[in-house]
């Protein structure tokens, strides 16, 4: 009997009338469960009558016949020949424009070459129907082999479904073929599994935080739904060596969220095919409108906005989306020697606190999480090694919170953990645990308004707070990259003497776009307020982050205008001020435009913020010496005399002629315990203060100018074994220098002995009223340093020039960092009657970086003595 | 029809945009372009390392227009980049034999 036009048109007819009435039931109800129940019904049906229509119809006289009777259950027929249904129509989950994925398996013998004819003319039938079918046909033999090309199809057979057939041929596949494959080949099975799933997330940056989001392939999507459930039964089935309990597969909160996910996703994948009336499960900016106000898939749920719809989307995926990853770690594990390897290397990492299996953080004290100290520490090991939290901590962390947001940890405490965690190398990944735990907002709750925020541009790809963590990420993977550009900026990156700043800027320079407005910028600086207020961080640290929030838009905007324009280049650096915000600056805007998406750093967009960065970072090396004239218009001069009105007058007198960098450097609080140690030159003409910020100390030396002295203070710290990094010498109009040095502790030796701070002031004190030979004491030292150890060999370059500043000669020596290498230069300088007006030092690595503002005789360097000191300097620089 | 390129110096987009929708033009392509003409590159030292840029970074606007409107738009363009500088860049015109719109293969004018 063959298929005859009746029964073609009668089955289009019940496909488009129920699918039909399918839409329309869902446009009611918007059950996105119940739409896709009726579908695979509908399509069971039709492929039940087709299969009794041709299949069984044609079968050879060699084999019984079943029966032929429309819409019965065909249990039987040709034998050693069965219908499957696999994939996502195995699962029963046929969206209204899903494929329909057959097998036609066959159980050897000659049915193969029997049905070919038949399963060509029911494959058409189908397609006629405008159905897309993604037919396979096997025998049981090749079902039970792994092809390694086609890892997808032993997946598919995860779902298999009975519908027609020899049915003890499909059970010989369900109950002895699959579980043999799945026992044999898991290992395989897990590893392509894993490969596929992680190549998928590749694809969409790794984040479930898109603006418009894939329903299906996106991370935490329909399609990690399936893969969370494959890895848990394939790892199941493995040990068992058959089928298991599904409903048992996953632990109690893995399975409650991804339920909880699974209706929401059904219904909104469900809405986009009905809505495109085609395959495509892109959740645009159109359809999120629809769908907020359709409700669909929320309809418990308050929804003003497509921003809060957005919002509850993203928590439901968030939740599949960790399960999937949580497996991915988990079950490899337990099989791979290497990764086994991998991960006992990782277990090394345990601490009293915490142990680490297979990757995952657990707790040793379960009840430790109560102390909120302990949660806190949790982010930062996790931060520090890039591992995961195992369910059960997640769990614990969760209990925690509702005590936690009783007493949230405030102030220094709470800054002293986030800042370590900061810096710490998967401190995005750690920021993104704590945001899908609820912890992050409660420390922060400045964070609140852009938690899983969609803000519409034709630019972003992600929701504002992954944009944030992204572009934390970028900053930290940027010494791993072997891009050009990412190792230029890397080099920025390891320079920076306070990076916690910075990543905390990342975190907070888009909190204002919580708010609808023009200009996010001026909300993210009040919330920045806020944040620092509570964090309890130092004047000048709060100033430097608010600083950078206030100005992430600035090196953008100043990159479109030209940035080989000199008057441009000064505009900047002058706004900028001082190179070491200029270096975050420069960081920060890389960081935001590379977390914009994917494409948005193009190689000419880096080199432009490199040409400009350069630009301006030469700028202000070049242009210190310009004056501070109290009489003028500048601006701090008004806070100062606000913060000390008494002291007007000595501060006017302290900083006149003082370069304007020296009020760039210092901040107030600096600025006026500088002029209380100048006003003190009278008692004792040597003026120290020495005190330890950070993992530096910083020596300061107020003193009447006189030649050899920064030489000779250089001298005094190297004989100390102290290793200078930075150095900033600058003298008023009155001769009066103020000089600071900060250095580290190579020996420890203030760390070890308190008494040794006061013993280290009095001998520069001595050094500087020439009471003490800095020569000899320096030699002393020198003789007992090991010789040369230095791994990287930088060659020394120096450059005179005359250009840059009205009354100095500007020379910059870089060189191979040594002790005592700053107290022979500058001793050279003096000895060829020059005086050293300015000297900016820094120290990169190995390198020293040196930049004197020279004057011999009140007057530049004419070009004799230029080329005299150039050469004394080289040839006394030159490695010998 | 007429395709209108222009390279202008990167400083003179937000201008030459505005100027171009004054005069009507409701679409561009803009490209970030590197090259130079009689203007040459530019060299920068820095940490002593020698950072030269050979060609200089520029944007190029590429809009099709109806043959009626080349002359106000090369107007609009030239008075909105124009520094009267070397480096302010070049404007090419050439012919274009048909337009398509991709979306309901409409054509000719009306799809500008």
């Amino acid at each position: 009997m063959t298929t005859g036009a009746a029964v073609r048109s009668e089955l289009r007819n019940l496909y488009i009338s129920e699918t039909t009435a399918i839409a329309q039931e869902f446009s009611v109800t918007g059950d996105g469960r119940a739409a896709v129940a009726k579908r695979t019904s509908l399509v069971d049906s039709i492929v039940h009558r087709l299969w009794n229509e041709i299949i069984v119809g044609s079968q050879p006289a060699t084999v019984n016949p079943g029966s032929s009777n429309p819409g019965s259950v065909p249990d039987s027929g040709p034998k050693t020949f069965a219908l499957v249904a696999t994939g996502g129509f195995g699962r029963g989950w046929l969206f209204p424009h899903s494929d329909i994925d057959l097998l036609f398996l066959h159980g050897g013998g000659s049915s193969e070459n029997d049905f070919k004819d038949s399963i060509r003319h029911f494959s058409q039938e189908l397609w006629d129907l405008r159905l897309k079918l993604s037919p396979a046909t096997r025998n049981l033999a090749e079902c039970e082999k792994l092809d390694p090309n086609n890892v997808e199809f032993a997946i598919s057979l995860l779902d298999c479904r009975y519908l027609a057939g020899d049915r003890e041929l499909f059970s010989r596949l369900r109950e002895k073929a699959i579980p043999r494959l799945v026992g044999r080949e898991c290992h395989n099975l897990i590893q392509n599994l894993g490969e596929i799933t992680r190549a998928r997330h590749h694809k969409f940056g790794n984040t479930v935080f898109h603006l418009e989001p894939n329903v299906k392939d996106g991370p935490g999507g329909l399609r990690d739904y399936s893969v969370a459930n494959w890895l848990a039964l394939i790892s199941a089935m493995e040990k068992l060596k058959l089928w298991p309990d599904t409903n048992a597969l996953l632990p109690a909160s893995s399975r409650r969220a991804l339920d909880a996910a699974l209706d929401f996703q059904m219904s909104v994948r469900c809405f986009l095919h009905f809505r495109h009336g085609r395959h495509d499960n892109t959740l645009t900016w159109e359809a999120q409108d629809e769908a907020a106000a359709r409700k669909i898939g929320t309809s418990d749920v308050e929804i003003t906005s497509a921003a809060d719809w957005m919002r509850v989307y993203f928590s439901h995926v968030r939740g599949v989306h960790r399960v999937c990853t949580q497996l991915l770690e988990e079950i490899p594990a337990a099989w791979s020697s290497l990764h086994r390897q991998f991960q006992g290397w990782r277990s090394r990492v345990a601490s009293d606190d915490f142990s680490v299996v297979d990757g995952l953080i657990f707790l040793q004290q379960p009840g430790g999480l109560r102390d909120p100290e302990m949660l806190l520490r949790l982010f930062h090991f996790m931060a520090e090694h890039g591992l995961k939290l195992s369910t059960t901590t997640e769990y614990k962390v969760e209990q925690a919170l509702p005590a936690l947001a009783a007493t949230p940890p405030r102030g220094a405490e709470l800054w002293l953990y986030l800042q370590e965690t900061l810096v710490q190398p998967h401190a995005a990944d750690a920021l993104r645990a704590m945001n899908a735990l609820r912890l992050l907002t409660l420390l922060l709750p400045e964070l609140k308004g852009i938690e899983a925020l969609v803000v519409r541009d034709f630019y972003h790809r992600y929701t504002v707070d992954e944009h944030s963590f992204l572009a934390i990420d970028n900053l930290h993977r940027l010494k791993e990259s072997k891009s050009e550009w990412d190792k230029r900026f890397a080099e920025l990156q390891s320079e920076l003497e306070q990076p916690e700043l910075l990543y905390l800027a990342l975190l907070l320079h888009d909190s204002g776009k919580a708010t609808r407005s023009d200009n996010h910028v001026e909300l993210s600086l009040q919330l920045t307020n806020s944040c620092v207020e509570r964090l309890d961080l130092d004047p000048a640290d709060r100033e430097t982050v608010r600083y950078l929030v206030a100005s992430h838009l600035e090196m953008s905007a100043a990159m479109r205008r030209d940035v080989f324009d000199p008057a441009n280049v000064k505009s900047f650096a002058e706004k900028v001020g001082v190179p070491e915000r200029l270096k975050m600056l420069c960081l920060m805007t890389y960081a935001d435009i590379k977390a914009v998406n994917p494409e948005a750093m193009t190689p000419w967009k880096a080199d432009n913020l490199w040409q400009l960065y350069i630009a301006c970072a030469n700028y202000l090396s070049r242009s210190a010496d310009d004056r501070v004239h109290t009489g003028g218009d500048v601006a701090n001069l008004a806070h100062l005399r606000s913060l000390a009105p008494v002291a007007g007058k000595k501060i006017n007198i302290f900083l006149e002629g003082l370069p304007q960098r020296y009020l760039r450097i210092h901040g107030a609080t600096d600025v006026l315990a500088h002029a209380e140690m100048a006003a003190r030159l009278g008692q004792d003409g040597v003026q120290l203060s020495l005190k330890q910020i950070r993992h530096w100390y910083e020596l300061t030396l107020i003193t009447t100018d006189r030649p050899f002295l920064f030489a000779s203070v250089s001298g005094a710290l190297a004989a100390w074994g102290m290793n200078i990094v930075k150095a900033n010498a600058f003298s008023n109009a009155a001769g009066m220098v103020v000089d600071t040095f900060y250095f580290t502790d190579r020996f420890r030796t203030l760390e070890m002995n308190l008494q040794e701070w006061e013993r280290l002031k009095k001998s520069i004190a001595s050094v500087v009223k020439g009471e003490a030979d800095v020569a000899r004491m320096l030699r002393d030292r020198l003789k007992s340093e090991k010789s040369d150890s230095t791994k990287i060999k930088i060659a020394t370059q120096i450059e005179f020039d005359d250009g840059c500043s009205a009354n100095s000669t500007l020379v910059q020596v870089l060189t191979q960092d040594r002790p005592g290498l700053l107290y022979k230069m500058c001793s050279l300088v003096s000895k060829h009657e020059c005086n050293i007006e300015i000297a900016l030092i820094e120290t990169e690595g190995q390198m020293a970086i040196d930049v004197l503002y020279l004057t011999s005789g009140g007057a530049k360097l004419n070009a004799e003595r230029q080329s005299v000191l150039g050469k004394a300097l080289r040839d006394e620089l030159e490695p010998k | 029809m007429t395709k209108v390129e222009a390279i202008i110096q990167v400083s003179k987009l937000d201008a030459v945009k505005d100027a171009l929708h004054e005069v009507g033009v409701e679409g561009m392509t803009v490209f970030e372009a590197r090259g130079h003409g009689r203007q040459k590159g530019h060299t920068e030292f820095y940490r002593g390392r020698e950072y030269t840029v050979d060609l200089i970074p520029k944007v190029k606007l590429e809009i099709v227009l109806a043959d009626e409107m080349v002359e106000k738009v090369v107007q609009a363009i030239t008075t909105a980049a124009r520094t009267g500088k070397i480096g302010d860049g070049k404007i090419f015109l050439s012919r274009i034999d048909e337009a398509i719109r991709i979306r309901n293969d409409e054509r000719g004018d009306n799809v500008l």
